[in-house]
């Protein structure tokens, strides 16, 4: 069958790499080029548990545990722990994001949409404790002339009982 | 009375007495130690928790008949329903059997709940609907001649759709265990048209390693608000700068003189307030300026304006309302000394415009979400705390007297404006942030604590 002109990228080797840079990038504290990921207009949600077995699906009338439709709301979560003003920053934990099963396919012209699973070993120095929150992403992903943004990341974790507290560099 | 009873009763009155209060002498302790100690932590959940008034739930979670959730009270588990005849009913979530768990779930709508273990069943109302294979001649009479439903609550009440239950009979009526903090939920309930109040779909829990006690007088705190959550408070500056001067949020009249405040209630409750000139957020009723009128003409000017200030709740001993840039409502549960478990829910009064549903939510997220801005400071916080409180030789805490300068206990000009009578009070400047509030609080957790001693003698 012959390819047709959009589909010649591989989607699963663009997404792959998109998204283990992304974790590489958060692990070593790397935000401005984190950040520099997404495009401006990016959603990152990350939906709360109804009940066992289903999640919130809207978040204009539900509340989810972390819900931005631009850019800027990571952004001031990273000028948060950048200010040292905030105490869950000092220390920060030390996280390690293990990330598999990644399924990517081509959705549109210049589109990739990835599903993948994550467990991000959070390690608290203050405590010497540790835990691992695990779950699933979907990404979708825009081409950006040369470069492939985020456009929207889906992150539902499977043990939502938060202990203490969440933020983006440990999901 | 036999030596363990009165050992028991001796312990009791000592871990009573780790709170010093002297109010004469104008000086409040808290040993550090009723944070950290196994023993008082046990007392406190059987002599207090399962011994007075908690709130389990709203009656908007269990809407249509055999509608169930379920929660905890102290250690027991609750199972919260909706009978088919539509009554409320709060039951001991355990197998009369054996004493399994009966419904594991969160929530849900079923007409009978069967016990997996060997199929006991039981109906929304609670009653025994089948013990398996009784009719096979197997069971004696003495057996046959029991009940086997599901066991109530001691007591079950309800004020303005919020529910409360006891596991202790002794206690008093629901209307008179809430007092005056009944103004404060209607300050709530109040800014629906129809009365009723709702929880937004997606509550979250999360734990700290900390005592309750740490949420219990954090909830009361306007003191820790500018260090604790410094990094918050320049985010909404940064937001209001880029948004042009905090346009449609809430501002007092020119003549009102700002300050915080607080009352103190009888049963451990208190409250605290704000009037601000601006605020640094905008307000779900605020935002729209005819439904802001409809409700001050239902309302009055009064109440209306106190809807629009900040108010911090707290109903002793397992509930706070906060009403703010959202409102939410959230619970403790201790699960040991230095570990609590947090119920956090998104309240909302039915009927509130779509715009105003998704500024709540947005504002709640940020603020109230252990994945937001704010808690999670205060989380870590209490966490410090907590290790902190292991060093016992460095005696007791100096938190409990800010605001002790003068306290207020004759009328008050803000109490007069709800017709509240509160027992004590406080104003003062904007950056008053007194700590006798949480005094309420710890006469009651003494109170309750001596009462138990006392039902030994």
């Amino acid at each position: 069958m012959a390819k047709s002109a959009m589909s010649d990228i591989d989607a699963n080797a663009v997404a792959a790499a998109t998204i283990f840079r992304e974790a590489r990038l958060l692990d070593r504290g790397e935000w401005a080029d984190w950040v520099a990921m997404y495009r401006e207009d990016a959603v990152y949600w990350v939906p709360a548990w109804l009940d066992e077995y289903e999640t919130t699906s809207d978040p204009a009338t539900q509340v989810s545990l972390i819900y931005h439709d631009a850019r800027r709301g990571l952004e001031e979560r990273i000028e948060r722990i950048e200010s040292r003003k905030s105490i869950t920053a000092l220390p920060l934990p030390r996280t390690v994001h293990q990330i598999s099963n990644v399924e990517a396919s081509e959705t549109g012209p210049g589109q990739i949409s990835c599903d993948s699973v994550f467990a991000v070993h959070v390690y608290d120095p203050r405590i010497a404790r540790g835990h691992v929150h695990h779950g699933r992403y979907r990404h979708l992903l825009t081409r950006d002339g040369e470069e492939w943004k985020i456009a929207r990341k889906v992150i539902t974790i499977a043990n939502d009982r938060v202990p203490t507290l969440l933020d983006f560099y440990s999901i | 009375m036999n030596a363990p009873l009165r050992n028991e009763a001796a312990q009791l009155l000592a871990i009573s007495r780790l709170v010093d209060d002297r109010p004469n002498e104008r000086i409040f302790q808290v040993d550090r130690s009723i944070f950290t100690d196994p023993k008082v932590f046990d007392a406190e959940l059987r002599y207090i928790f399962e011994a007075t008034w908690n709130f389990i739930g709203l009656e908007a979670q269990i809407a249509s008949p055999n509608d169930f959730v379920t929660t905890h009270i102290g250690r027991h588990s609750i199972l919260l329903m909706r009978s088919a005849q539509g009554k409320v009913g709060a039951f001991l979530n355990t197998c009369r059997h054996r004493g399994t768990v009966v419904c594991p779930f969160k929530q849900g709508r079923q007409k009978f709940h069967v016990c997996r273990y060997h199929g006991w069943a039981y109906d929304s109302g609670g009653r025994n609907v089948s013990v398996t294979e009784e009719a096979s001649g197997q069971y004696p009479n003495s057996f046959s001649d029991e009940n086997h439903d599901l066991v109530p609550v001691a007591r079950l009440g309800s004020y303005r759709g919020f529910l409360f239950a006891s596991l202790s009979a002794d206690v008093p009526t629901i209307e008179e265990f809430l007092g005056d903090t009944r103004a404060f939920l209607d300050l709530i309930a109040d800014q629906s048209d129809s009365g009723a109040l709702e929880f937004v779909p997606g509550a979250s829990t999360y734990t700290f390693d900390g005592n309750w006690k740490l949420q219990f007088e954090n909830g009361l705190d306007y003191y820790h608000f500018a260090s604790t959550h410094s990094s918050y408070v320049d985010i909404l500056k940064k937001r209001n700068a880029a948004a042009g001067s905090g346009a449609g949020h809430p501002t007092e009249a020119d003549d009102e003189k700002e300050g915080q405040g607080s009352f103190s209630f009888d049963h451990g409750h208190a409250v605290n307030w704000s009037i601000k000139r601006a605020q640094l957020y905008g307000r779900p009723l605020g935002m729209d300026p005819a439904r802001l009128d409809a409700v001050r003409q239902r309302v009055g000017t009064m109440r209306a304006k106190w809807m629009l200030r900040q108010r911090n709740l707290t109903i002793f001993p397992n509930l706070q309302v906060i009403d703010i840039s959202s409102a939410q409502l959230r619970t403790w549960r201790p699960l040991a000394p230095d570990k609590t478990e947090m119920v956090s829910h998104c309240l909302a009064p039915v009927g509130e415009s779509a715009a105003a549903r998704t500024l709540r939510i947005r504002n709640y997220e940020d603020f109230f979400n252990a994945s937001g801005l704010a808690t999670s400071d205060d989380n870590v916080m209490y966490e410090l705390c907590q290790t902190g409180y292991e060093a016992t030789t460095a005696g007791p805490t100096q938190g409990y007297l800010r605001g002790a300068a003068q306290p207020g206990t004759g009328p008050s000009v803000h109490a007069g404006e709800l017709g509240v009578h509160p027992p004590e009070w406080s104003f003062g400047a904007p950056g008053f942030g007194g700590e006798t509030n949480f005094h309420p609080g710890y006469r009651e957790w003494r109170r309750l604590l001596q009462r138990a001693a006392g039902k030994f003698e």
